[in-house]
Protein backbone atom coordinates (compact mmCIF):
# COMPACT_ATOMS: atom_id res chain seq x y z
CA UNK A 1 0.00 0.00 0.00
CA UNK A 2 2.13 2.99 -1.03
CA UNK A 3 1.07 6.31 -1.08
CA UNK A 4 0.14 8.05 -4.65
CA UNK A 5 0.47 11.75 -3.87
CA UNK A 6 0.27 14.02 -0.93
CA UNK A 7 -2.88 16.63 -1.90
CA UNK A 8 -0.98 19.41 0.98
CA UNK A 9 1.96 19.59 -1.12
CA UNK A 10 1.12 19.20 -4.40
CA UNK A 11 -2.33 21.80 -4.09
CA UNK A 12 -1.72 23.40 -0.85
CA UNK A 13 -4.02 25.89 -2.18
CA UNK A 14 -7.12 23.76 -2.82
CA UNK A 15 -6.85 22.20 -0.03
CA UNK A 16 -7.46 25.42 2.26
CA UNK A 17 -10.85 26.18 2.07
CA UNK A 18 -11.86 22.54 2.56
CA UNK A 19 -9.52 23.01 6.07
CA UNK A 20 -11.70 26.00 6.80
CA UNK A 21 -15.20 24.08 6.41
CA UNK A 22 -13.88 21.64 8.54
CA UNK A 23 -12.79 24.04 11.15
CA UNK A 24 -16.30 25.73 10.74
CA UNK A 25 -18.13 22.29 11.22
CA UNK A 26 -16.61 21.36 14.51
CA UNK A 27 -17.00 25.08 16.26
CA UNK A 28 -21.03 24.70 14.40
CA UNK A 29 -22.46 23.81 17.70
CA UNK A 30 -23.29 19.98 16.63
CA UNK A 31 -21.70 17.72 19.97
CA UNK A 32 -18.18 16.70 19.12
CA UNK A 33 -19.46 13.01 20.58
CA UNK A 34 -21.93 12.82 17.81
CA UNK A 35 -19.23 15.07 15.06
CA UNK A 36 -16.96 11.73 16.06
CA UNK A 37 -19.20 8.77 15.54
CA UNK A 38 -20.59 10.70 12.09
CA UNK A 39 -17.27 10.25 11.07
CA UNK A 40 -16.54 6.60 12.18
CA UNK A 41 -19.53 5.21 10.38
CA UNK A 42 -18.58 7.42 7.37
CA UNK A 43 -15.09 5.89 7.14
CA UNK A 44 -16.44 2.21 8.00
CA UNK A 45 -18.35 2.19 5.45
CA UNK A 46 -15.91 4.04 2.99
CA UNK A 47 -12.97 1.33 4.52
CA UNK A 48 -11.19 4.62 5.26
CA UNK A 49 -8.16 3.30 7.27
CA UNK A 50 -6.43 6.86 7.88
CA UNK A 51 -10.00 9.12 8.42
CA UNK A 52 -10.89 5.58 10.89
CA UNK A 53 -7.49 5.45 12.91
CA UNK A 54 -7.59 9.48 12.99
CA UNK A 55 -11.23 9.94 14.88
CA UNK A 56 -10.76 6.35 16.98
CA UNK A 57 -7.90 8.03 18.48
CA UNK A 58 -9.14 11.39 18.53
CA UNK A 59 -13.11 9.94 20.31
CA UNK A 60 -11.25 8.17 22.71
CA UNK A 61 -8.58 10.91 23.88
CA UNK A 62 -11.98 13.09 24.42
CA UNK A 63 -13.84 10.31 26.27
CA UNK A 64 -15.81 7.79 24.23
CA UNK A 65 -16.12 4.32 24.95
CA UNK A 66 -14.26 2.06 23.10
CA UNK A 67 -17.24 -0.48 23.24
CA UNK A 68 -19.28 2.70 21.32
CA UNK A 69 -16.95 2.80 18.84
CA UNK A 70 -16.07 -0.85 17.95
CA UNK A 71 -20.01 -1.59 17.57
CA UNK A 72 -20.81 1.21 15.48
CA UNK A 73 -21.01 -0.93 12.26
CA UNK A 74 -23.75 -2.53 14.14
CA UNK A 75 -25.54 0.18 15.66
CA UNK A 76 -28.73 -0.14 14.49
CA UNK A 77 -28.67 -3.80 16.86
CA UNK A 78 -27.06 -1.90 19.96
CA UNK A 79 -29.28 0.64 22.33
CA UNK A 80 -25.61 2.05 23.15
CA UNK A 81 -26.60 5.17 21.00
CA UNK A 82 -29.30 7.57 22.07
CA UNK A 83 -32.06 8.36 19.73
CA UNK A 84 -30.59 11.17 18.10
CA UNK A 85 -27.75 9.64 17.25
CA UNK A 86 -29.29 6.49 16.01
CA UNK A 87 -31.20 9.13 13.97
CA UNK A 88 -27.19 11.30 12.95
CA UNK A 89 -26.55 7.74 12.03
CA UNK A 90 -29.33 6.51 9.77
CA UNK A 91 -29.06 9.63 8.40
CA UNK A 92 -25.04 9.39 7.80
CA UNK A 93 -25.67 5.97 6.40
CA UNK A 94 -28.24 7.20 3.92
CA UNK A 95 -26.49 9.98 2.36
CA UNK A 96 -22.74 7.81 2.07
CA UNK A 97 -24.82 4.82 0.46
CA UNK A 98 -26.85 7.86 -1.37
CA UNK A 99 -26.31 5.97 -4.66
CA UNK A 100 -28.40 3.42 -3.15
CA UNK A 101 -30.78 4.65 -0.97
CA UNK A 102 -31.78 8.37 -2.44
CA UNK A 103 -32.00 9.72 1.19
CA UNK A 104 -35.53 8.37 1.93
CA UNK A 105 -37.79 10.67 3.58
CA UNK A 106 -38.02 7.89 6.42
CA UNK A 107 -34.21 8.81 7.78
CA UNK A 108 -34.63 12.54 6.96
CA UNK A 109 -38.04 12.92 9.08
CA UNK A 110 -36.19 11.25 11.63
CA UNK A 111 -33.39 13.56 11.82
CA UNK A 112 -35.96 16.03 12.21
CA UNK A 113 -37.80 14.69 15.19
CA UNK A 114 -34.38 15.26 16.93
CA UNK A 115 -32.42 17.87 15.25
CA UNK A 116 -33.49 21.85 14.41
CA UNK A 117 -33.50 22.75 10.77
CA UNK A 118 -30.19 24.41 11.29
CA UNK A 119 -28.81 21.33 12.79
CA UNK A 120 -29.89 19.14 9.95
CA UNK A 121 -28.00 21.65 7.85
CA UNK A 122 -24.71 21.27 10.28
CA UNK A 123 -24.91 17.35 10.06
CA UNK A 124 -25.76 16.97 6.08
CA UNK A 125 -22.52 19.32 6.00
CA UNK A 126 -20.38 17.03 8.17
CA UNK A 127 -21.25 13.91 6.67
CA UNK A 128 -20.71 15.36 3.26
CA UNK A 129 -16.97 16.83 4.29
CA UNK A 130 -16.32 13.12 6.08
CA UNK A 131 -17.21 11.46 2.56
CA UNK A 132 -14.38 14.44 1.20
CA UNK A 133 -12.10 13.57 3.35
CA UNK A 134 -12.20 9.67 2.64
CA UNK A 135 -12.11 10.27 -0.84
CA UNK A 136 -9.41 12.17 -0.60
CA UNK A 137 -7.17 9.96 2.04
CA UNK A 138 -8.55 6.58 0.50
CA UNK A 139 -7.83 8.11 -3.55
CA UNK A 140 -4.16 8.86 -2.88
CA UNK A 141 -3.73 6.45 -0.18
CA UNK A 142 -2.54 8.19 2.49
CA UNK A 143 -0.97 6.26 5.24
CA UNK A 144 -2.21 6.69 8.59
CA UNK A 145 0.15 6.75 11.68
CA UNK A 146 2.34 3.41 12.85
CA UNK A 147 1.29 1.18 9.62
CA UNK A 148 3.92 -0.96 8.97
CA UNK A 149 3.84 -4.32 7.55
CA UNK A 150 2.62 -6.60 10.37
CA UNK A 151 5.22 -9.70 10.33
CA UNK A 152 3.06 -12.74 11.47
CA UNK A 153 -0.01 -12.99 13.79
CA UNK A 154 -0.06 -13.63 17.40
CA UNK B 1 -35.27 -3.08 20.75
CA UNK B 2 -36.21 -6.13 22.48
CA UNK B 3 -35.30 -9.38 22.12
CA UNK B 4 -37.79 -11.25 19.98
CA UNK B 5 -36.94 -14.97 21.33
CA UNK B 6 -33.88 -16.85 23.08
CA UNK B 7 -32.81 -19.12 20.55
CA UNK B 8 -31.00 -21.44 22.73
CA UNK B 9 -33.88 -21.54 25.62
CA UNK B 10 -36.11 -22.29 22.68
CA UNK B 11 -34.16 -24.87 20.91
CA UNK B 12 -31.68 -26.20 22.84
CA UNK B 13 -30.50 -29.31 20.44
CA UNK B 14 -30.28 -26.31 17.93
CA UNK B 15 -27.58 -24.84 20.54
CA UNK B 16 -26.06 -27.91 20.84
CA UNK B 17 -25.51 -28.77 17.04
CA UNK B 18 -24.08 -25.23 16.44
CA UNK B 19 -21.65 -25.56 19.64
CA UNK B 20 -20.31 -29.14 18.08
CA UNK B 21 -19.45 -27.42 14.82
CA UNK B 22 -18.25 -24.22 16.67
CA UNK B 23 -15.63 -26.60 19.00
CA UNK B 24 -14.10 -28.22 15.30
CA UNK B 25 -13.61 -24.62 14.60
CA UNK B 26 -11.94 -23.74 17.59
CA UNK B 27 -9.69 -26.45 17.43
CA UNK B 28 -8.47 -26.50 14.11
CA UNK B 29 -5.07 -24.72 13.37
CA UNK B 30 -6.09 -21.62 12.44
CA UNK B 31 -4.93 -19.19 15.01
CA UNK B 32 -7.18 -17.51 17.68
CA UNK B 33 -5.91 -14.26 16.49
CA UNK B 34 -6.89 -14.92 12.98
CA UNK B 35 -10.43 -16.46 13.98
CA UNK B 36 -11.09 -13.46 15.67
CA UNK B 37 -10.27 -11.05 13.15
CA UNK B 38 -12.63 -12.67 10.66
CA UNK B 39 -15.66 -13.15 13.66
CA UNK B 40 -15.20 -9.90 14.11
CA UNK B 41 -15.51 -8.91 9.84
CA UNK B 42 -18.16 -10.83 9.06
CA UNK B 43 -20.62 -9.18 11.84
CA UNK B 44 -19.38 -5.62 11.17
CA UNK B 45 -20.41 -6.99 7.62
CA UNK B 46 -23.59 -8.28 9.05
CA UNK B 47 -24.45 -5.76 11.36
CA UNK B 48 -24.08 -7.87 14.90
CA UNK B 49 -24.01 -6.12 17.89
CA UNK B 50 -24.11 -8.96 20.04
CA UNK B 51 -21.25 -11.05 18.34
CA UNK B 52 -18.94 -7.91 17.70
CA UNK B 53 -19.63 -6.87 21.61
CA UNK B 54 -18.73 -10.69 22.27
CA UNK B 55 -15.51 -11.14 20.21
CA UNK B 56 -14.36 -7.42 20.30
CA UNK B 57 -14.18 -8.58 23.87
CA UNK B 58 -12.34 -12.14 23.11
CA UNK B 59 -9.71 -10.72 20.93
CA UNK B 60 -8.59 -7.69 23.78
CA UNK B 61 -8.43 -9.98 26.29
CA UNK B 62 -6.21 -12.49 23.97
CA UNK B 63 -4.33 -9.45 23.25
CA UNK B 64 -5.55 -7.90 20.15
CA UNK B 65 -4.60 -4.53 19.41
CA UNK B 66 -7.30 -1.68 19.41
CA UNK B 67 -5.98 -0.45 16.72
CA UNK B 68 -6.32 -3.33 14.70
CA UNK B 69 -9.93 -3.72 15.67
CA UNK B 70 -10.47 -0.09 14.52
CA UNK B 71 -9.30 -0.09 11.71
CA UNK B 72 -11.06 -3.12 10.58
CA UNK B 73 -13.77 -2.00 8.59
CA UNK B 74 -10.79 -0.43 6.44
CA UNK B 75 -8.25 -3.15 6.30
CA UNK B 76 -7.68 -3.32 2.69
CA UNK B 77 -6.33 0.30 3.03
CA UNK B 78 -4.39 -0.62 6.43
CA UNK B 79 -0.82 -2.30 6.44
CA UNK B 80 -1.82 -3.32 10.03
CA UNK B 81 -3.03 -7.05 8.87
CA UNK B 82 -0.12 -9.94 7.39
CA UNK B 83 -0.87 -11.40 3.65
CA UNK B 84 -2.42 -14.03 5.38
CA UNK B 85 -4.55 -12.26 7.33
CA UNK B 86 -5.51 -10.04 4.33
CA UNK B 87 -6.70 -13.40 2.28
CA UNK B 88 -8.10 -14.69 5.08
CA UNK B 89 -10.40 -10.83 5.51
CA UNK B 90 -10.79 -10.99 1.76
CA UNK B 91 -12.42 -14.77 2.04
CA UNK B 92 -14.77 -13.76 4.69
CA UNK B 93 -15.60 -10.65 2.93
CA UNK B 94 -16.75 -13.06 -0.41
CA UNK B 95 -18.04 -15.43 1.56
CA UNK B 96 -20.56 -13.39 3.62
CA UNK B 97 -21.60 -11.39 0.37
CA UNK B 98 -22.33 -14.19 -1.28
CA UNK B 99 -25.85 -12.61 -1.75
CA UNK B 100 -23.66 -9.92 -3.96
CA UNK B 101 -21.48 -12.19 -6.52
CA UNK B 102 -19.70 -15.44 -6.45
CA UNK B 103 -16.32 -15.54 -4.81
CA UNK B 104 -13.39 -14.73 -7.27
CA UNK B 105 -11.04 -16.53 -8.40
CA UNK B 106 -8.74 -14.07 -7.18
CA UNK B 107 -9.69 -13.91 -3.88
CA UNK B 108 -9.45 -18.09 -3.56
CA UNK B 109 -5.96 -18.00 -5.67
CA UNK B 110 -5.00 -15.25 -3.55
CA UNK B 111 -6.27 -17.15 -0.29
CA UNK B 112 -4.56 -20.68 -1.59
CA UNK B 113 -1.03 -19.09 -1.33
CA UNK B 114 -1.18 -18.15 2.38
CA UNK B 115 -3.56 -21.51 3.54
CA UNK B 116 -3.20 -25.07 2.54
CA UNK B 117 -6.41 -26.85 1.57
CA UNK B 118 -7.06 -28.01 4.56
CA UNK B 119 -6.93 -24.81 6.32
CA UNK B 120 -9.40 -23.37 3.18
CA UNK B 121 -11.91 -25.26 4.23
CA UNK B 122 -11.30 -24.84 8.00
CA UNK B 123 -11.62 -21.30 7.34
CA UNK B 124 -14.81 -21.59 4.91
CA UNK B 125 -16.23 -23.41 7.98
CA UNK B 126 -15.22 -20.76 10.48
CA UNK B 127 -16.49 -17.99 7.99
CA UNK B 128 -19.60 -20.05 7.87
CA UNK B 129 -20.76 -20.66 11.41
CA UNK B 130 -20.19 -17.03 12.33
CA UNK B 131 -22.94 -15.96 9.84
CA UNK B 132 -25.05 -18.63 11.31
CA UNK B 133 -24.33 -16.39 14.74
CA UNK B 134 -24.83 -13.37 13.21
CA UNK B 135 -28.00 -14.48 12.25
CA UNK B 136 -29.56 -16.01 14.64
CA UNK B 137 -28.55 -13.14 16.89
CA UNK B 138 -29.87 -10.48 14.70
CA UNK B 139 -32.69 -12.56 13.81
CA UNK B 140 -33.70 -12.71 17.43
CA UNK B 141 -32.41 -9.61 18.82
CA UNK B 142 -30.31 -10.84 21.54
CA UNK B 143 -28.98 -8.36 23.67
CA UNK B 144 -25.64 -7.47 24.52
CA UNK B 145 -24.18 -7.65 27.82
CA UNK B 146 -24.23 -3.61 29.23
CA UNK B 147 -26.75 -2.35 26.04
CA UNK B 148 -28.14 0.29 27.83
CA UNK B 149 -30.12 3.25 26.81
CA UNK B 150 -27.90 6.05 27.18
CA UNK B 151 -28.58 9.21 28.48
CA UNK B 152 -27.82 12.43 25.60
CA UNK B 153 -24.81 12.63 25.27
CA UNK B 154 -22.68 15.43 26.46
CA UNK B 155 -21.39 18.24 24.41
Amino acid sequence: MSKRLNPYVTAADTMKPLIALEAAIKESGLEHSLIHLVKMRASQINGCAYCLHMHSADAIKEGESPARLFLLDAWHESALYTPRERAALAWTDALTLISETHAPDEAYEEVLRHFSPEETVKLTLLIGTINTWNRIAIGFRTSHPNDRPAKTAA
Amino acid sequence: MTQRLNAFQTAPDAYKAMLGLQDYVNQSKLEHSLQELVKIRASQLNRCAYCLHMHIADARKAGESEARIALLSAWEESELYTPRERAALRWTEELTRLTERSPSDDAFAELREHFSEQEAVDLSVAIGMINVWNRINCGFRTRHPNDRRREPAAA
